[in-house]
C-alpha cells in the first residue's frame, strides 16, 4: 500500500521536481499564472510612458521628469489631488467611526428579529452598485422633484441644491458613503463584540461599574485590535476606489470639490489622450500608495496580537 | 439574567427607537424610486405620499420593450454567466495546485498572484494601452478574460481544500487515479460550499461591472446595464444634447415629446430597481456567506 501511494500520489521530500503528478499540477495553475502575466505584469513596465513623449503613434522621445511637471503645474491637478485628501480624512473622521458606533448599539438590542430586520436592511447597500446608490440620491435629492425637497417646500423653505452645490458635495459624498457601506462594515465589528466573554460585565456589574464604564473597560479593549487591524489595513487603499461613486456623483456644478485622482486620470488620458501626463500622475498616486502599504504593513506588527504584518 | 436599572430601559427605549429612525432612514431612497418607477406624470407636484398617485407598470414595460434598455440588461446577463462560470473553474482548479503545500514553487505562486501585483501595477494608461494591442478594445472579452482570475479567491478555495481530510484523496490514488481525476472526482464536489460562496460574490462583481465597461466599451449596443443606467440618471432636460437623446428615445418608442408625461427620471427609476432585484434575489444566499465575502472584501481593502 505504502509503494502505491508512493508510485501514484503526492510525496514528501520529493528529490525530482518534474514528475508527472507535478506536472499535471503545474498544469492545473497555468491558466491563472498566464492571466496574471499578462493582464498584471505586462502592463508594469508601462510606467515608463511617465517619463517619455507619447503621442498618438506611441514613443517620440524621452522627456526625464517634464510630464511631472507639466501635471505639478496645472490647476486641475491639485484640485484632484486635494479632493482625495479630503474625502481620506472625512473618511477616517465620519465613515470609520460609525460602524463601531453602530455595532456597539446593535449589540445593545434585545430584540432578536429587530435586530436581524435591521442588519438585512442596512447591509444590502453594500452589494448595489456605485451607478445605482448615486443615482437613488441623485432622484431623492433632486431639486425639484426629490422627496427630500419636497419636504422643505411643503414647510416652507426654500429647495436645497444638494448635489450641484460645490461647498456640500464632500458633506454629501461622506453621508452616501456611510450610508452605503454601515450595515456592512459593523458585521466584522459585531463579530468581535459577541468574543467578549459575557463574565467580564457580570464582574464588572459585581464592581458597581455603570453602562458607560462597562462599555469603556470592558467593550471597547475588547474590540480595540480589530479597530487597529482594519484602520491600518486601509491606509493602503485610501486613495483607490473612488472612481465609480465620484463618476456618478460628479457634475459641472459639483467638479471642483468632486473630481478625484482617479476620475482625473481618467479624463486626461483617456478623455483628452495625453497618455504620458495621465500616466505621470497615476505612477505619482502609486508611489503614495505604496509608501503607505509600507507604513500599514509596519505599522501592523505593532497592532495585531501576535505580531503578525500583513505581507 | 442582569437586573436593568432605570437608566437602562430608558437606554434601550431610545436605542430602539434610533434604530426605527436609521431603518426608515435607509429604506426612503429604495422606496422614493420604487414609487418613482411606477409613477407616470405626477413628478414636481407636492405629493408627499410614498405610494405611486396613479399605480401604472409603463416604466417596466419599457425597460422590456426599448432596445437601447433591455440590451445592455441582456449583455449584463451574459457577462455575470460567463464570467462567473470561467472565474469559479479557473480558480478552482489553480487553487488545487496551490493547497499542495509541498510542491515546489508553491510559495513562490502566491507572491505572483497576490503579494506582488498588490505592490506593483501599471496604472490605468499602461493598461489600456495593452488592451488596445490585444485588440480588446470595445469586445466583451475585455470586461471578463482579465477579471477572470483572482489570487484572493484561490487562497479562500485554497483554504477551504485544506480542511477536506486527505484520506479520501489518498484512498482514490491507492485505486490508480491520477491528481487531475482526484480534483475532479473527489475534492471538487466536496468544494460545493466554497464554490458557492465565490460565485456569489464573483456574480455580483460581474453584474455591477462599471468601471471597466466605461475605460475600454464604446459602442452603445455593448454597454453593460451600469453604463446605460448611467447615462438615464444624467439625461439632464437642460442639456441639449441629452434632450434631444431622450426625444428620440422616447420617438423611438412612439411617444410624442411634446404631450407625454414619460420622464427619464421614472425610467431610470425602474432601471434602479431592475439592477437591484437580482442582488434581492440572491441576498439570502449571499447573508449565509458573508464570513467569506468579509475575507475577500478585507483582503482586498
Amino acid at each position: 500500500m505504502d509503494t502505491a501511494i508512493k508510485a501514484k500520489g503526492y510525496q514528501k521530500n520529493q528529490k525530482k521536481i518534474l514528475t508527472k503528478t507535478n506536472v499535471m499540477l503545474y498544469l492545473m495553475i497555468a491558466t491563472p499564472l498566464i492571466l496574471y502575466y499578462i493582464f498584471h505584469y505586462i502592463p508594469m513596465p508601462g510606467i515608463i510612458i511617465g517619463f517619455q513623449q507619447y503621442g498618438l503613434s506611441g514613443f517620440k522621445y524621452w522627456v526625464g521628469f517634464n510630464n511631472f511637471k507639466t501635471a505639478f503645474a496645472t490647476f486641475f491637478f491639485w484640485e484632484a489631488f486635494r479632493n482625495s485628501w479630503v474625502f481620506v480624512a472625512f473618511g477616517y473622521i465620519f465613515v470609520t467611526p460609525t460602524p463601531i458606533i453602530f455595532a456597539l448599539l446593535m449589540n445593545e438590542v434585545r430584540i432578536k428579529w429587530f435586530k436581524k430586520g435591521v442588519q438585512t436592511i442596512s447591509t444590502l447597500p453594500h452589494f448595489v452598485t456605485w451607478v445605482v446608490i448615486g443615482g437613488l440620491f441623485i432622484q431623492l435629492l433632486s431639486p425639484s422633484t426629490g422627496y427630500i425637497n419636497l419636504l422643505i417646500k411643503f414647510f416652507g423653505g426654500q429647495p436645497i441644491f444638494f448635489m450641484s452645490n460645490a461647498a456640500l458635495f464632500p458633506w454629501m459624498f461622506t453621508f452616501i458613503r456611510i450610508w452605503k457601506n454601515v450595515g456592512y462594515s459593523a458585521i466584522i465589528y459585531l463579530a468581535a463584540l459577541s468574543g467578549i466573554d459575557p463574565q467580564l460585565y457580570e464582574a464588572a456589574v459585581i464592581d458597581g461599574a455603570n453602562k458607560l464604564r462597562q462599555v469603556w473597560h470592558i467593550t471597547l479593549p475588547g474590540i480595540r485590535t480589530t479597530i487597529l487591524v482594519l484602520v491600518v489595513l486601509s491606509f493602503s487603499s485610501v486613495l483607490s476606489g473612488m472612481f465609480e461613486p465620484i463618476f456618478i456623483l460628479k457634475n459641472s456644478m459639483n467638479r471642483s470639490t468632486a473630481e478625484v485622482l482617479d476620475t482625473y486620470i481618467y479624463s486626461v488620458g483617456i478623455i483628452q489622450g495625453k497618455f504620458n501626463i495621465a500616466t505621470a500622475v497615476g505612477l505619482f498616486k502609486a508611489v503614495i500608495s505604496m509608501f503607505l502599504l509600507f507604513t500599514a504593513n509596519f505599522l501592523s506588527k505593532r497592532v495585531t496580537e501576535d505580531g503578525r504584518s500583513i505581507l | 439574567m442582569l437586573k436593568r436599572s432605570t437608566g437602562e430601559k430608558v437606554f434601550n427605549v431610545v436605542n430602539i427607537f434610533f434604530f426605527i429612525i436609521f431603518t426608515c432612514m435607509m429604506l426612503l431612497p429604495i422606496v422614493y424610486v420604487l414609487k418613482q418607477s411606477f409613477e407616470v406624470g405626477i413628478g414636481g407636484s407636492l405629493n408627499l405620499s410614498l405610494l405611486p398617485a396613479k399605480f401604472s407598470g409603463l416604466y417596466y414595460q419599457m425597460v422590456v420593450k426599448e432596445e437601447s434598455v433591455y440590451r445592455p440588461f441582456l449583455n449584463s446577463v451574459y457577462i455575470t454567466i460567463v464570467g462567473t462560470s470561467s472565474s469559479l473553474l479557473v480558480n478552482a482548479i489553480g487553487a488545487y495546485t496551490l493547497s499542495k503545500r509541498e510542491l515546489p514553487g508553491s510559495k513562490a505562486f502566491i507572491y505572483f498572484l497576490v503579494i506582488f501585483p498588490m505592490l506593483f501595477g501599471g496604472g490605468l494608461i499602461p493598461t489600456y494601452l495593452l488592451m488596445r494591442a490585444l485588440g480588446l478594445i470595445d469586445r466583451y472579452a475585455v470586461l471578463i478574460i482579465p477579471a477572470m482570475a483572482s489570487g484572493w479567491n484561490m487562497i479562500l478555495i485554497r483554504n477551504y481544500y485544506w480542511s477536506i481530510p486527505d484520506s479520501l484523496a489518498e484512498s482514490a490514488r491507492i485505486d490508480g487515479a491520477e491528481e487531475f481525476t482526484v480534483f475532479f472526482r473527489i475534492i471538487l464536489p466536496l468544494a460545493k460550499p466554497v464554490l458557492a460562496a465565490i460565485a456569489l460574490f464573483t456574480g455580483v462583481g460581474f453584474w455591477n461591472t462599471f468601471m471597466a465597461a466605461i475605460i475600454y466599451i464604446r459602442s452603445p449596443q455593448k454597454y453593460t446595464f451600469p453604463v446605460k443606467l448611467r447615462e438615464m440618471i444624467l439625461i439632464q432636460a437642460t442639456s441639449m444634447k441629452d434632450a434631444q437623446m431622450w426625444e428620440a428615445m422616447l420617438m423611438a418608442m412612439g411617444f410624442d415629446p411634446a404631450q407625454t408625461a414619460v420622464t427619464a427620471d421614472g425610467l431610470s427609476s425602474a432601471m434602479m430597481i431592475v439592477s437591484m432585484l437580482p442582488i434581492i434575489l440572491i441576498y439570502p444566499y449571499l447573508q449565509k456567506h458573508f464570513a467569506a465575502g468579509i475575507m475577500v472584501g478585507s483582503i482586498k481593502g
